[in-house]
């Protein structure tokens, strides 16, 4: 034991240098893992710990419709004290605002919400003149707004503006305001009392708004609070929620999105084990007469075996150890930087459980790529120091070894299993590996035909070339290595590189096309014909106005659905929904029918309707089926027709359900108009004016706002991956330095002799451009070829959007993968070309 | 006491089996002084690698104090050497990350005696290069390199020791100060030595030389000693 332990010490003296790439390698793939994980867990704590605060309550009950009597009566009988110690009721729509001052401009969406005087039960509500938010503000037609709504409408504290046809005096800017997660919003949000929104006379958002009571419940009693609301509401269409339900998805959504990111850590960690490995690989043929020596004089294979695997585990530690310090600094720079981007008050400290975790995986992943390589200690034979020749070679290969194939398998399922924890799915664990060897395998091949394909023309006339050829498959040469790494890069920034021009395209096509970019929602029927009207004067095009109805599931085939059944809880998001159905006679021209007969064109008594293709199979719905459609508390059970396909991408608008014509007409409905807005952000802002002028209850989604803030989100997302992906950039070249430096004792003697021969500096600068330009051509060939790979099977497949290749940005990829591994190649080689060759040879 | 009986090693050669050694006996009591002569390719290399069971024989026996080597694992072998066993080589074979001083240590740290650091260090002063103690092979000289390895090779006092040609690669001043030193530390551990040479002038201070031709041994200076049926029966059934 104390040989081993003093071996290993004496041996990291001397080689850490050399070994030091790669373990810096390891360092960043570890700093990445625990830096994301404790970004994120850090985010998950401190947005857990405030999910009351989000929530605003202890227990919210929440309604897509207008409360019927039953319903609060329950709740009136279950929220008293002492078990309830305080309760308020909030109002939630998306609205249209516009400033009362008949000379100001435009008109915007905002998100309005009424509260009464007790919010918020929990969180804290701050102004930006740095008070805290007073209910009396709200009293006799005031309203609390966002900064941006100022922003939008150029309005200042103390303007009038219009929602409806109520006016309100902006009497507040919101600072802080309790309940936001900083998600997607359609508008700046404005708050007013509860009681005022009845009088914007907005009964056109009744149903898309929603309606909140909100409980502050005693300490202890939450279960039996939450359980007896359930019990009380059962079948009344609303749901009820707890603090701790909030906490419970929160956590479970952040530690799937950490998962997730921690597999781009783990493919920089994989890129450092393939150094590892190679490094090992190279370190052992390098040790071969220091191990025979060793054997000579009484060492056993297992000792010596250990002593090796004792200098990778002490390396290993030290990297993952640097690991740590790395991730220490990002979360300083994130803190200094990204501030606003993360939850406030977040802590920036490093997370326990992901510094162990990240220095395990780094340990593990650095003993498992150096398994293989090290086991070569145990073919080396003492015998090589009294004969020079290697006889090693032939021999061995006869016999199948056993224990090589062993330890390869291990170290499979080693890796199989890593990812799976990282992943905390086997299945995803598989699938990355999976992806991951593919990528690595098509890498290796690449790399091993080029090898054979030098091999085959090594007879060209250019001494030069010839050298730069041969030296791609010299013994221990690293051709498998710098394409591997470099490839890896190279396929990891190339496929996230497609993936955001793809999916840009795919938004900004909403834009390019005449794909509507204005949806009126909200209109009367009664007001068809001045819209109409309105509409053809500003865009010069008569607008098509589609009718809906609001309906929802109340049964099928008979069954009623019960959201609470255990069966339908996981489909709740798509059974409890409320559907926005139309009805029309054609079909159009964007849908194509897959099962079933469409109707003919004339109106019909019967109820029939057809499905979007992603109902289908939805608790049994399926041709024939029936389903029974609460509209407005009204029944009507309808026929499954056909099932169509929607082809979502062209739609102007798109319907999951779609009515027959003759039985809706009477139903409660409201018109929509997908438009084409007049061009320029005034116009569009000014048509707004005037339309909600007129007409004060139609709202108006303006897509090319949303398109934006959509956006802004995917550029975040954005610079995190490529963040990401720069590492695993750097990882490579770091390998490339590595696996250059790792040959250049080799390299050093070659050259020197060739001096001696009379080759001059420049033909010896031309075979280091050939050999580093044909390694980065491979490598940024299969690289980019798996990364468009990659990008069209997750465009195609995971969005479900088109895919297109642009091959200017390939040819790029390819170009600057070659620049780059030319120019770190020839600047590593350098000191070998200006070396002089006396010293060298003597030595 | 060294024995070899009927050993012979053939190695492949391209297409055809080379035979470096034709089935040999040779019987070598203990704390004799043995040079091996020859011409190059003769086999003395091979003869000395296979006593040491740094390879194996294609067949016969190899007796060391009466336990039959060919038959150990590689690592029973390890521990034999580490035992029993040193080694001297022309080229040294020094570990190069490993200064002098630890160069000493490791056949003694491999065996785990507790007083390495103290021996090494005696040895270092028996061989007089206390002063070179920290330095690594790169910075020694040729001669000082294999006084090293001469103290490696000492380092667990061993009962047999191995040299393969050690003043090959050395000036004739340095080798003679090497050879001198190696036969006066074989003296005082009444150790066994096996010493290959080119230099018959060393050969000829052994108190047995045994000369190998083409891999037979084609003169033993104890040839008397033994039962003249008995070699001539190798020979013949080598000829055959």
């Amino acid at each position: 034991m104390r040989f081993i332990l003093n071996m290993a010490r004496r041996e990291i003296r001397s080689s850490w240098r050399r070994l030091l790439f790669f373990f810096l390698c390891i360092g960043i793939g570890v700093g990445s893992i625990i830096a994301l994980r404790s970004t994120i867990q850090n985010a998950s704590h401190t947005v857990a710990g405030e999910a009351r605060s989000l929530l605003t309550a202890d227990v919210q009950v929440d309604s897509t419709r207008p409360w019927n009597p039953e319903s609060l009566a329950a709740i009136e009988r279950i929220a008293r004290p002492p078990l309830v110690e305080a309760k308020t009721e909030t109002i939630d729509a998306a609205t249209m605002v516009r400033p009362a001052d008949s000379s100001g401009e435009g008109a915007t969406m905002v998100e309005l919400k009424g509260i009464e005087p007790l919010f918020p039960l929990y969180g804290e509500f701050k102004l930006a003149d740095g008070k805290s938010f007073d209910p009396a503000l709200l009293d006799n037609g005031g309203a609390v707004v966002a900064p941006l709504l100022l922003e939008r409408l150029q309005l200042r504290t103390g303007d009038h503006i219009k929602i409806g046809e109520s006016t309100f005096q902006i009497r507040g800017v919101i600072d802080r305001e309790p309940g936001s997660g900083g998600g997607f919003r359609l508008g700046p949000r404005v708050f007013i009392a509860r009681t005022a929104v009845e009088a914007t006379g907005l009964v056109g958002f009744g149903s898309r708004a929603r309606r909140r009571v909100l409980l502050k419940v005693q300490e202890g009693a939450l279960e039996t609070v939450v359980q007896n609301l359930r019990a009380e509401l059962k079948g009344q269409l609303v749901t009820v929620n707890s603090y701790k339900d909030a906490q419970e998805n929160l956590s479970e959504q952040f530690a799937r999105t950490e998962n997730y990111l921690a597999l781009t850590g783990l493919i920089v960690l994989v890129l450092g084990g393939i150094g590892v490995s190679s490094v090992t690989r190279v370190f052992i043929e390098q040790k071969r007469e220091s191990i025979a020596v060793l054997k000579c004089i009484g060492g056993t294979g297992k000792q010596i075996l250990a002593a090796y695997l004792a200098q990778v585990i002490a390396l290993g530690l030290a990297g993952s150890l640097l690991g740590v310090a790395l991730a220490r600094c990002a979360l300083i720079i994130a803190g200094h930087y990204f501030a606003q981007s993360l939850p406030p008050n977040m802590s920036y400290g490093l997370a326990p459980g992901a510094i162990v975790q990240g220095v395990g995986l780094g340990l593990l992943i650095s003993i498992l790529f150096s398994a293989l390589p090290l086991l070569r200690v145990r073919h080396i034979k003492p015998n090589m120091l009294l004969r020079d020749e290697d006889e090693s070679g032939g021999l061995k290969r006869r016999r199948p070894d056993l224990l090589r194939w062993l330890t390869g398998a291990l170290v499979v399922l080693g890796l199989l299993l890593l990812s799976s924890w990282q992943a905390g799915s086997l299945r995803v664990g598989l699938f990355f590996l999976g992806g991951l060897a593919a990528t690595a395998s098509a890498l290796y091949l690449a790399a091993l035909l080029l090898v054979r394909l030098v091999r085959r023309i090594r007879h060209i006339r250019s001494f030069a070339l010839r050298q730069a050829v041969s030296s791609l498959y010299r013994p221990g040469n690293q051709t498998h290595t710098i394409v591997m790494a470099v490839g890896l890069g190279a396929f990891v920034v190339m496929a996230i590189h497609s993936l955001q021009t793809n999916l840009l395209k795919e938004i900004d096509l909403a834009r390019r096309t005449n794909l509507p970019n204005m949806f009126l929602i909200d209109i009367q029927p009664d007001q068809k014909q001045g819209v109409e009207k309105l509409i053809e004067a500003a865009t010069g095009v008569r607008p098509e106005l589609i009718p809906t109805v609001r309906a929802r599931i109340f049964a099928i085939n008979g069954r009623e659905i019960d959201l609470e059944g255990r069966e339908m809880r996981q489909e709740r998001g798509r059974l409890g929904r409320e559907y926005v159905v139309t009805y029309r006679p054609r079909l159009e021209a964007n849908e194509t029918i897959v099962a079933g007969k469409f109707w003919d064109a004339q109106s019909s008594n019967e109820p029939e309707v057809s499905i979007e293709e992603g109902m289908r199979g939805l608790a049994g719905l399926d041709v024939g089926s029936d389903i029974t459609f609460d509209i407005l508390g009204r029944k009507m059970t309808a026929r499954v027709t056909s099932v169509r396909r929607v082809d979502w991408r062209n739609s102007r608008t798109g319907f999951m359900v779609l009515f027959r014509p003759g039985s809706l007409e009477n139903a409660p409905q409201m018109l929509v108009a997908p438009i084409n807005g007049p061009e320029g952000e005034p116009q569009r802002s000014r048509f707004q004016r005037e339309l909600l002028d007129q007409y004060p209850n139609i709202s108006v989604i303006d897509v090319a706002e949303v398109v934006s803030t959509v956006g802004r989100i995917l550029n975040n997302v954005t610079l995190a991956v490529s963040f990401l992906g720069g590492f695993v950039l750097l990882c490579g070249v770091l390998i490339l330095v590595g696996s250059i430096a790792m040959t250049k004792f080799q390299r050093i003697y070659e050259v020197a002799v060739l001096k001696t021969l009379g080759a001059k500096r420049k033909v010896l600068l031309v075979i280091l451009f050939v050999e580093y330009g044909l390694l980065g051509m491979v490598a940024g060939l299969i690289g980019v070829l798996a990364s468009l790979a990659l990008s069209y099977a997750v465009t195609r497949f995971v969005f479900e959007i088109p895919w297109t290749f642009s091959p200017l940005v390939s040819f790029a990829g390819i170009l600057l993968t070659v620049l780059l591994v030319t120019t770190v190649g020839v600047v590593s080689s350098w000191n070998v070309l200006t070396r002089k060759p006396l010293a060298i040879l003597r030595a | 006491m060294i024995e070899l009986y009927k050993v012979s090693k053939t190695v492949p050669s391209g297409t055809e089996k080379l035979t470096i050694l034709h089935s040999l006996d040779l019987v070598i009591p203990d704390g004799q002084f043995v040079s091996v002569v020859g011409p190059s390719g003769s086999g003395k290399s091979t003869l000395l690698g296979l006593i040491a069971g740094l390879d194996a024989p294609t067949g016969g026996e190899i007796l060391l104090d009466g336990e039959d080597i060919t038959k150990m694992s590689e690592d029973a072998l390890a521990e034999l050497r580490s035992a029993k066993i040193g080694f001297v080589f022309q080229s040294f074979h020094l570990i190069p990350s490993l200064t002098a001083l630890e160069n000493i240590l490791v056949p003694m740290e491999i065996a785990g005696r507790r007083d390495a650091m103290e021996r090494a260090r005696q040895l270092l002063k028996d061989i007089d290069l206390v002063a070179r103690a920290h330095h690594y092979p790169s910075q020694l000289s040729g001669g000082e390199k294999q006084r090293i390895a001469i103290a490696r090779a000492f380092a667990n006092g061993p009962s047999i020791m191995l040299a393969d040609e050690p003043t090959g690669n050395l000036d004739s001043t340095n080798g003679r100060h090497v050879f001198e030193l190696m036969v006066e530390m074989n003296k005082r551990g009444g150790t066994t030595l096996v010493l290959v040479t080119h230099d018959h002038e060393l050969a000829e201070q052994a108190s047995r030389r045994i000369a190998l031709r083409d891999g037979r041994v084609v003169n033993d200076s104890d040839h008397e000693k033994r039962e003249p049926v008995q070699t001539e029966e190798t020979i013949g059934v080598a000829a055959s």
